[in-house]
C-alpha cells in the first residue's frame, strides 16, 4: 500500500499538533525512517520526507534517546545514499544537525554527535575538490553549515582548532571560501569571548587559542553554567551604553589584527549578507581585545557607505555605534546622517528600506549623544535638513506616519518655544497637512486613509496637544467631521480612549468628549437619520463614562428622541439599537451625578421597557429600571461595574453589543451564591445581659421597708397583674442571645463579610413568624457581634428554629449560606414575673401567694380545664438542694432561707399567658417541689426540666464523693 | 477591527506586530513584509534579546538582514520586470523550499536567490588559483561584451501658481551586463558630465565596486550643494557579477523641467472648460519614442459631449474612464508648444472614477513620455571610457534614455497638494 507522503507531510507542516492527534509521533518518525530505508523510493521523496525533522525535531524527537536513535538511522541512510544523491545527502546532515541539537544530544556528547562532528569534519577538510570533486561541493557547503550551526549552539565546541579553519579558509578557492569564512569567524568570535570570561587571560592565551588545533571543546559544551551565558548567543551590546568584556591583551596582538586584515580583505568576495554578517562578528571581536585598533576597518568604510545594500549600510552603523569617534569622524558622522536622510525618500527604494531608514535616524548613534531614551533625534538633523522628509498627500501611508513622527520631533521645539501662541512655520506645516488628511478623508477616503488620519491625529497630539490653537481647532474640525461622517465614531472614541490613556493630565479627551456631545445634542433632530444615531449612541455612551461631563443633555437628547419618534424607533424594535441605548443608560447608571439624573433616566428606561419592541430589550430596560429604583448607589455600581473600569473599557471598546457580555456579569453581580458549607454559627451567650430586673438586694431592702403595708394588697396587686396579663402588648417575647462568628470552615473569601441578614424559618406552629435580624459586619479578625433573636411564642414549648444568612463577601459578590439548627430549650422560655418595675418583693409574694391558692382552689374543684398542680419528690442533700434554688434565682420570689418553712418560691412566667410556680421544700432527706401551673400542658415539660437538672444534681455530687 | 485599526500602532515602523491566537499565542515581533500584487512575503528576525524588550530596530542586525533576503525573494519570485505571469510564479513557489535551504541554511540568511537559479546545480567551475568572488556562480566563457545602459526619470510638479513653487528632480540609474572572462576581471566605467553640469547627488553603488573616490559620495540631495562640487568624472571600477545589475544610481537637481505645462479648469454651464499648452524646453531632443498626456477626471458622472481640440496631435476619449488621452506623438512642432483647447460635458448617468485627492478642480495632467539617447541631467557613459582589463577587446555597448516618471501638471485654478517641504522653507 503506497502512502501519499507528500499530502501527508503537507498536512503535518500545516498543523503538526493536529496531525499528532490522529497518530502518535513515535509512529510517523518510525514510518519516516522506513520509508527513507526504502530503496524504492525517489530521493525527492525523502528529501520531503526530511522536512518534519527539520522543522519540528522537537516534537519527533523530545528526548535525547529518541534523538539518538534517530540520528543513527539517519546517519546509516546517509552512509548508504549513493553518492549521486547530492540533495538527499545536504539534506541529511540538516536534518541530523537539528535533530542532534534540539534532542540536546550534543549537549549530552552522545556517540552519534561525536560521530556525526568527525563526518562534518572530515568532509570540510577536503579543501578545492581534491579528493571528491567538484560535484560534492555543496554537500561540502552544507557541511560547513551544519558546523556553523553546532558552533552557534555550542559556542566554543571549534575554539581548539581555529588554526585549521583559518588554514581551511584560506586555502580554499572556490566560492565556498564563504562558507569556511562565517565558520571561522563565528569560531574566532567565541574563542574571544570565551576567553574574556576566563580570568587572567591575555596575550599569551589568545596566541594559544589561535594556534590550536587539537579536538571538539565537548567538556565545555556539556557544562551547564557554560550555557546560561547568553552574551553568546546573542550578539554584544555595543555603542556608548553597552558593556563589552574586554580582553586585555598588551599591544600584542598581531596575530588577532592579522587575521582580521585577512578577512577583511577578502569580505569583497563575499556576498552582501555574508560580508554584513562577517562584519559584525568582527566589530564584536574588535570591540573585545582594545589592543586592535577600529581603525582597522577604515579601508572599507568608503566602499560602505556608498553601497546600495541596506544590509551593508546598517552594519556601517552598528560599527559606528560600537566605535564612535575612534573610526568615525564629526565629518563622517554629519555625511552618514545626510545620508540617512537622503535614502529615506529615495525614489528607488522600497518603502520597508525607506521606513527603516527612517528609524535607524530615530535612533542614530551619534559620536557624542546628550540623551539616551527612546526616540531622540540626532542633534544634527536641522528642521532644514529634516524638510526633505515632510510628509506630503502623495507618500504611502506608512512613509507618511513614520515622517510625522519624525518631523513632529523636529517641530517639538517650536511647540515648546511657543506654548500659547502660533507655533513656527514647520508646526503650522504639520498641522495643515493634518487638515488636507482630514479633507481627503473626508472624500470617500478608504478604511487605510481614516486609519492615517487618525493615527497623524494620535501622533500630533501627542506631541503638540499643549499648544491651545491647534488643539481646539482640531476638535472643532473633529466634531464637524463627526456630524457629516458618523461612522467615524469607533475611530474618534479611540483616539480619546489613547489620548488619555497617553496624556493623563491633558484635558483634551475631555474636551472632544463635551465637544462631541454638545453636537450630537445640538443638531437639530429632523435632519437625524437611524444610523446616525447608532453611531451617536456609541459616542455618548462613551462621553457617560466620564464622571466630569454633565449628561442631563444626553439623557434628554434620548429622551426626545425616543418619544418624539417612537413610532419608527420603538415600534420597530430593532435590538441593536436597543441595545446601544441600554449602553447608554448603563454607564449613566454608574455615573457620578446619577442623583440628578434619576427622575430624566427612569423615564427613559420605563419608557423603554412600556413601548419597545423587542422583549429582550424591554426586560433588561426593566432590569435597569429595577436596580436603579431599589439598589443602594453602592450595590448598582458594584453589580455595573464588576471587574474595574480598566477591564470594563477595553470589553465595551472592542464588543458589538453592550448588554450581552455585561448580563454576564449582571448575574454574577445579582445572583445569590450559595456557600458549599455554613460558613456561619451562633454561639449561645451563657450569661444573658439582664432583660428585666432581677430580685436583688436593692428591692429586698424595700421590701423590708414597706413590710406593714396591706395584708388585702396582694390581691389588689393580684388584680392589677391581671388586667395587665389581658391587655395588649404586654410582655410577650423572650430574647435569646448569640454571638455570630464564623464556623471552623476556613476560606480567606469569607474573612469580611459586609450586610448580614439572619432569617429565621419556624417548624412549628407554636411561635410566631421571626424577623430577620440584621448584622453590619463580621471580621474573622474582630470581636464576633452579639445577636439579640426576640421570640414570641404562642405557645411556651420548646422548640427549633431553621436559620440562615445572606451577606456580601469583599468583592460585592452575594452569598446565602444556611445555619446549624436552633435548639430553644424550655427554660430558655423562662422569664421572671413581668411585674411593674417598683415592685417590692412583698408585693410579688402577693401575687405569687394569689395565683397559686387561684390555681390550687381550682385544680381542686376540677371545674377549670387548665390550671393543675402536681409535686416532684427526689433525695438530695443540703448541698445539692442549694445548687438545685440557685438555678431559679432569676425566678425566685423568696428566699433559700424559707425552704422548710413555707418553701422557696419560685415563679416563671412563660409568655405570652402561662405561669408556673414552684414551692420547694426540704422535708426530712427529700426535697419536694410542689409545682402549680395555669397551663396543664406544660407539665411534662416541667417535669423533665426538673429530671434534668437533679439528674446533674445527682451526677455532680456523685463526682465530688468520688 | 479594533485591533487593526487602533490609532496607537505605530504603523511608520517597517517591523510588524502578528498576534498568534490559540493555546500558547503570543505576539511575534518584529515581523519584516513585503506585499507586491499578490503576494506577502514575511519573515521574523531573530532577537537576541529577553522578550520583554524590544530594542530598536536599527540596533538589531538581524532585521537589515531580513529586509535584504525579503527584497531578493520578491525579485527572484516577481521577476525583474516585477509582474510575473502566474505559471512563471507557480513554478518558483515551488522552487522555494530549495532556494531556502542554499540561500538561508538554517535559517541563516547567506545570500539572495539569482533570478535564473534552478534546484539543479549548476556544473560548478573548478577551483583555481585564485578565489572566486561567492556571488558569481560561474565564469563566462566566449566573446567578450560589456554593455552599460544609463536611464534617467523625470519627476515633476507644475502648479502655474505664484503661490506654489514648481518642483522636477531627476534620478538615474546605470544598469551593466558584462560577459568578460576571468574570476575576478577589473571593469571601470567613468560617468561624465558636460561642463557646468549640476552634480550627481546621493551616488549609491553596487558591492561589486571595489572602490570609491569619497568626492563622487559627498553631495547630497538634502543639503544646497556649492558650484564647486566635484563634477566627475565620476569612476566605478569594479569586478562584475554574471547577470546585469544595477552598477550605480544617483539623483540630480537639473535647471529647467524638459516639458513646461500650464493647465487651466473652468466650470461654466454643467461642463469643464479646459486649456492646456504644453512647452518643450530648447535644450531637449524633439525625438520622442512616445509622448502622451492624460487628462483623467474624477468624482464625476461619466463624459457626456467631448468638444476638445489640440494644435498637434490626436486625442483618445475614453468615456468609461472618464480619461482624456492627448498622443502628442514622435515630435512637437517646430514652436515646440503644443495647447489643447474645448469643453467636456459630463452629462453621463453612471457615475465615474473616484478619487480622494482630486474634488473639485483639483485635477492634473500626467505627462508619459520617453526620449531615446539623451539625459537631462546631461550625464553619459562615453563607450571610450569603459574599460576593461583583460586579454580579449571586448565590445562595449552604451545607451541612455530619459524617461518620465510622475510628471504632473496641475489645474492652476484649483487647489493643489503640496508634494515637498521645501516648498515650505
Amino acid at each position: 500500500m503506497s502512502v501519499n507522503w507528500p499530502e501527508r507531510i503537507s498536512a503535518f507542516s500545516r498543523s503538526p499538533s493536529q496531525f499528532l492527534c490522529s497518530t502518535t509521533a513515535e509512529i510517523f518518525l518510525t514510518e519516516i525512517l522506513r520509508e527513507l530505508r526504502d530503496d524504492r523510493a525517489n530521493d525527492l521523496i525523502k528529501v520531503l520526507l526530511l522536512s518534519p525533522l527539520l522543522e519540528h525535531p522537537t516534537l519527533l524527537c523530545p528526548s535525547v534517546s529518541v534523538g539518538e536513535e534517530t540520528a543513527l538511522e539517519l546517519m546509516s541512510v546517509f552512509a548508504q545514499c549513493s553518492p549521486k544523491s547530492l540533495q538527499l545527502r545536504c539534506h541529511l546532515l540538516l536534518a541530523l544537525t537539528s535533530v542532534l541539537l534540539c534532542s540536546s544530544c550534543v549537549t549530552s556528547c552522545t556517540s552519534a554527535s561525536q560521530d556525526f562532528l568527525d563526518v562534518l569534519f572530515q568532509m570540510t577538510q577536503d579543501t578545492n575538490d581534491l579528493q571528491a570533486g567538484a560535484a560534492v561541493r555543496p554537500l561540502r557547503s552544507t557541511a560547513c553549515d551544519c558546523l556553523r550551526e553546532l558552533e552557534a549552539c555550542h559556542p566554543g565546541l571549534l575554539s581548539q582548532r581555529l588554526e585549521l579553519l583559518s588554514n581551511l579558509r584560506q586555502q580554499e578557492n572556490s566560492r565556498l571560501h564563504q562558507a569556511y569564512t562565517g565558520l571561522h569567524a563565528l569560531a574566532l568570535r567565541n574563542a574571544v569571548y570565551l576567553l574574556t570570561q576566563q580570568k587572567g587571560a591575555g596575550a599569551e592565551d589568545l596566541k594559544a587559542a589561535l594556534g590550536s588545533s587539537e579536538g571538539f571543546v565537548w567538556a565545555r559544551g556539556a557544562d551547564s553554567e557554560f550555557h546560561s551565558d547568553m552574551a553568546l548567543l546573542s550578539p554584544l551590546t555595543l555603542g556608548p551604553m553597552g558593556r563589552v568584556p574586554t580582553l586585555q591583551t598588551g599591544p600584542d596582538s598581531k596575530e588577532l589584527r592579522s587575521l582580521i586584515s585577512s578577512l577583511l580583505e577578502e569580505s569583497y568576495l563575499l556576498t552582501s549578507l555574508s560580508q554584513a554578517a562577517l562584519l559584525q562578528k568582527l566589530v564584536e571581536i574588535v570591540s573585545m581585545v582594545p589592543a586592535v585598533s577600529p581603525t582597522i576597518f577604515r579601508a572599507q568604510l568608503l566602499r560602505l557607505l556608498g553601497t546600495c545594500e541596506v544590509c551593508l549600510l546598517h552594519s556601517t552603523l552598528l560599527m559606528k555605534a560600537a566605535f564612535t569617534d575612534s573610526l568615525f569622524s564629526a565629518e563622517d558622522e554629519a555625511y552618514l546622517l545626510k545620508r540617512l536622510v537622503s535614502l529615506s525618500q529615495h525614489p528607488l527604494l522600497s518603502t520597508p528600506e525607506k521606513l527603516f531608514y527612517m528609524d535607524c535616524i530615530l535612533h542614530f548613534p551619534e559620536n557624542r549623544p546628550i540623551s539616551c531614551g527612546d526616540e531622540n533625534l540626532p542633534v544634527l538633523l536641522t528642521p532644514r535638513l529634516a524638510a526633505a522628509l515632510v510628509p506630503t498627500l502623495f507618500n504611502d501611508s506608512a512613509s507618511m506616519l513614520a515622517r510625522f513622527n519624525l518631523l513632529s520631533l523636529v517641530y517639538l521645539e517650536e511647540g515648546e518655544e511657543d506654548r500659547d501662541g502660533q507655533g513656527g512655520r514647520g508646526l503650522a506645516y504639520l498641522y495643515d497637512h493634518l487638515t488636507s488628511l482630514l479633507h481627503v478623508m473626508e472624500n470617500q477616503g478608504s478604511r487605510e486613509m481614516v486609519v492615517t488620519f487618525f493615527r497623524a491625529s494620535f501622533l500630533f497630539l501627542l506631541h503638540f496637544c499643549h499648544v491651545k490653537c491647534y488643539s481646539e481647532d482640531l476638535i472643532q474640525r473633529l466634531c464637524d467631521m463627526y456630524l457629516r461622517q458618523t461612522r467615524l465614531a469607533p475611530h474618534l472614541i479611540n483616539l480619546a480612549d489613547r489620548i488619555q490613556d497617553r496624556l493623563v493630565e491633558s484635558g483634551w479627551a475631555l474636551a472632544l468628549l463635551r465637544a462631541l456631545q454638545r453636537s450630537i445634542t445640538e443638531a437639530p433632530l429632523s435632519q437625524l437619520t437611524l444610523q446616525d444615531f447608532r453611531w451617536h449612541l456609541r459616542i455618548l455612551a462613551r462621553v457617560a463614562e466620564e464622571g466630569e461631563v454633565p449628561q442631563r443633555a444626553t439623557l434628554s437628547f434620548l429622551l426626545s428622541v425616543i418619544t418624539s419618534n417612537s413610532s419608527v424607533l420603538c415600534v420597530s424594535g430593532d435590538w441593536r439599537l436597543g441595545n446601544g441605548l441600554l449602553g447608554v443608560c448603563r454607564r449613566l447608571l454608574l455615573h457620578p451625578s446619577l442623583d440628578s439624573l434619576l427622575t430624566p433616566l427612569a423615564d427613559l428606561l420605563q419608557y423603554l421597557t412600556c413601548y419597545y419592541g423587542d422583549t429582550d430589550i424591554q426586560d433588561h430596560a426593566r432590569l435597569y429600571y429595577t436596580l436603579l429604583t431599589t439598589l443602594s448607589r453602592e450595590k448598582l455600581a458594584g453589580v455595573m461595574a464588576q471587574g474595574g473600569p480598566e477591564r470594563g473599557r477595553q470589553a465595551k471598546v472592542h464588543s458589538l453589543s453592550t448588554i450581552m457580555t455585561e448580563t454576564e456579569e449582571l448575574t454574577t453581580g445579582l445572583t445569590v451564591h450559595q456557600t458549599e458549607e455554613p460558613v456561619l454559627r451562633l454561639v449561645k451567650l451563657d450569661s444573658p445581659e439582664p432583660d428585666a430586673p432581677e430580685p436583688d438586694s436593692k428591692s429586698h431592702n424595700e421590701a423590708n421597708s414597706e413590710s406593714n403595708s396591706s395584708p388585702r394588697r396582694g390581691l389588689e396587686e393580684r388584680e392589677s397583674y391581671r388586667a395587665k396579663l389581658q391587655s395588649p402588648g404586654f410582655v410577650s417575647e423572650i430574647t435569646l442571645q448569640y454571638h455570630l462568628t464564623h464556623t471552623g470552615v476556613y476560606d480567606p473569601h469569607f474573612d469580611k463579610l459586609f450586610s448580614i441578614r439572619l432569617h429565621f424559618g419556624l417548624t412549628d406552629s407554636n411561635y410566631e413568624e421571626v424577623s430577620d435580624i440584621s448584622v453590619p459586619c463580621l471580621f474573622r479578625t474582630r470581636k464576633p457581634p452579639a445577636v439579640k433573636l426576640r421570640l414570641k411564642p404562642k405557645q411556651p414549648y420548646p422548640t427549633t428554629l431553621r436559620a440562615s444568612a445572606v451577606f456580601t463577601t469583599e468583592d460585592g459578590l452575594s452569598w446565602h449560606s444556611s445555619l446549624a439548627d436552633l435548639h430553644v430549650t424550655f427554660p430558655e422560655v423562662f422569664l421572671p414575673l413581668p411585674g411593674p418595675l417598683g415592685w417590692t418583693r412583698e408585693q410579688k409574694n402577693g401575687v405569687f401567694e394569689e395565683i397559686w391558692s387561684e390555681i390550687s382552689s381550682v385544680a381542686s374543684k376540677g371545674d377549670l380545664d387548665n390550671g393543675a398542680t402536681s409535686l416532684f419528690c427526689d433525695q438530695l442533700d443540703n448541698w445539692a438542694v442549694d445548687k438545685l434554688v440557685r438555678n431559679f434565682q432569676r425566678y425566685r420570689i423568696s428566699d433559700c432561707s424559707e425552704l422548710d418553712k413555707g418553701g422557696c418560691k419560685v415563679l416563671f412566667f412563660l409568655p405570652p399567658q402561662s405561669h408556673v410556680l414552684l414551692r420547694v421544700l426540704t422535708v426530712e432527706e427529700n426535697v419536694q417541689v410542689h409545682i402549680a401551673t395555669d397551663n396543664w400542658k406544660l407539665l411534662p415539660y416541667i417535669n423533665s426540666y426538673l429530671e434534668d437538672i437533679t439528674k446533674d444534681l445527682h451526677t455532680a455530687q456523685v463526682n465530688s464523693d468520688g | 477591527m479594533a485591533l487593526r485599526d487602533d490609532c496607537f500602532h505605530q504603523q511608520h515602523s517597517p517591523a510588524l506586530e502578528l498576534h498568534v491566537e490559540g493555546p500558547g499565542g503570543g505576539v511575534l515581533w518584529p515581523m519584516l513584509a513585503i506585499s507586491q500584487g499578490p503576494l506577502i512575503l514575511a519573515c521574523l528576525p531573530l532577537v537576541d534579546a529577553p522578550a520583554e524588550s524590544r530594542p530598536p530596530l536599527a540596533s538589531l542586525f538581524s532585521v537589515s538582514q531580513g529586509l535584504t533576503l525579503l527584497a531578493g525573494l520578491q525579485a527572484f519570485l516577481l521577476g525583474s520586470k516585477g509582474k510575473p505571469d502566474s505559471e512563471g510564479l507557480a513554478s518558483r513557489l515551488a522552487m522555494m523550499p530549495f532556494i531556502l535551504l542554499q540561500v538561508c541554511p538554517l535559517g541563516t540568511p547567506l545570500d539572495i536567490p539569482q533570478p535564473g537559479a534552478s534546484t539543479a546545480p549548476a556544473v560548478p567551475t573548478p577551483a583555481g588559483t585564485q578565489k572566486q568572488p561567492a556571488w558569481k556562480t560561474g565564469l563566462h566563457r566566449g566573446r567578450a561584451v560589456v554593455n552599460v545602459a544609463l536611464t534617467e526619470m523625470v519627476r515633476s510638479m507644475q502648479y502655474g501658481n505664484q503661490s506654489r513653487q514648481d518642483l522636477w528632480d531627476v534620478y538615474g540609474t546605470v544598469t551593466c551586463k558584462c560577459e568578460v572572462e576571468g574570476v575576478l576581471p577589473n571593469v571601470t566605467v567613468t560617468l561624465t558630465l558636460p561642463p557646468n553640469g549640476s552634480p550627481l547627488l546621493d551616488v549609491q553603488v553596487h558591492p561589486c565596486v571595489s572602490s570609491l573616490d569619497a568626492s563622487i559620495l559627498t553631495a547630497t540631495s538634502v543639503e544646497d550643494c556649492d558650484s564647486s562640487a566635484f563634477s566627475g568624472p565620476y569612476k566605478f571600477p569594479f569586478s562584475p557579477p554574471l547577470e546585469p545589475f544595477r552598477l550605480c544610481s544617483y539623483t540630480s537637481q537639473v535647471p529647467v523641467p524638459p516639458i513646461l505645462g500650464t493647465y487651466q479648469l473652468k466650470e461654466e454651464d454643467n461642463q469643464l472648460c479646459l486649456t492646456v499648452s504644453l512647452k518643450l524646453h530648447e535644450s531637449v531632443k524633439n525625438g520622442f519614442e512616445y509622448c502622451e498626456a492624460h487628462l483623467p477626471f474624477f468624482n464625476r458622472n461619466q463624459m457626456g459631449n467631448v468638444n476638445v481640440k489640440v494644435t498637434s496631435g490626436q486625442l483618445d476619449v475614453s468615456k468609461e474612464k472618464n480619461l482624456l488621452v492627448w498622443v502628442i506623438g514622435q515630435k512637437f512642432p517646430k514652436s515646440r508648444e503644443v495647447s489643447l483647447e474645448g469643453a467636456v460635458g459630463f452629462s453621463g448617468q453612471l457615475p465615474g472614477p473616484t478619487d480622494p485627492l482630486c474634488t473639485d478642480l483639483t485635477a492634473y495632467i500626467k505627462l508619459h513620455f520617453r526620449v531615446p539617447d539623451m539625459t537631462l541631467s546631461g550625464c553619459c557613459v562615453d563607450q571610450h571610457s569603459v574599460q576593461v582589463y583583460s586579454s580579449a577587446k571586448p565590445r562595449i555597448v552604451t545607451s541612455r534614455e530619459l524617461l518620465s516618471s510622475e510628471y504632473y501638471i496641475w489645474n492652476s485654478t484649483g487647489t493643489a497638494p503640496l508634494s515637498s517641504g521645501h516648498m515650505m522653507l
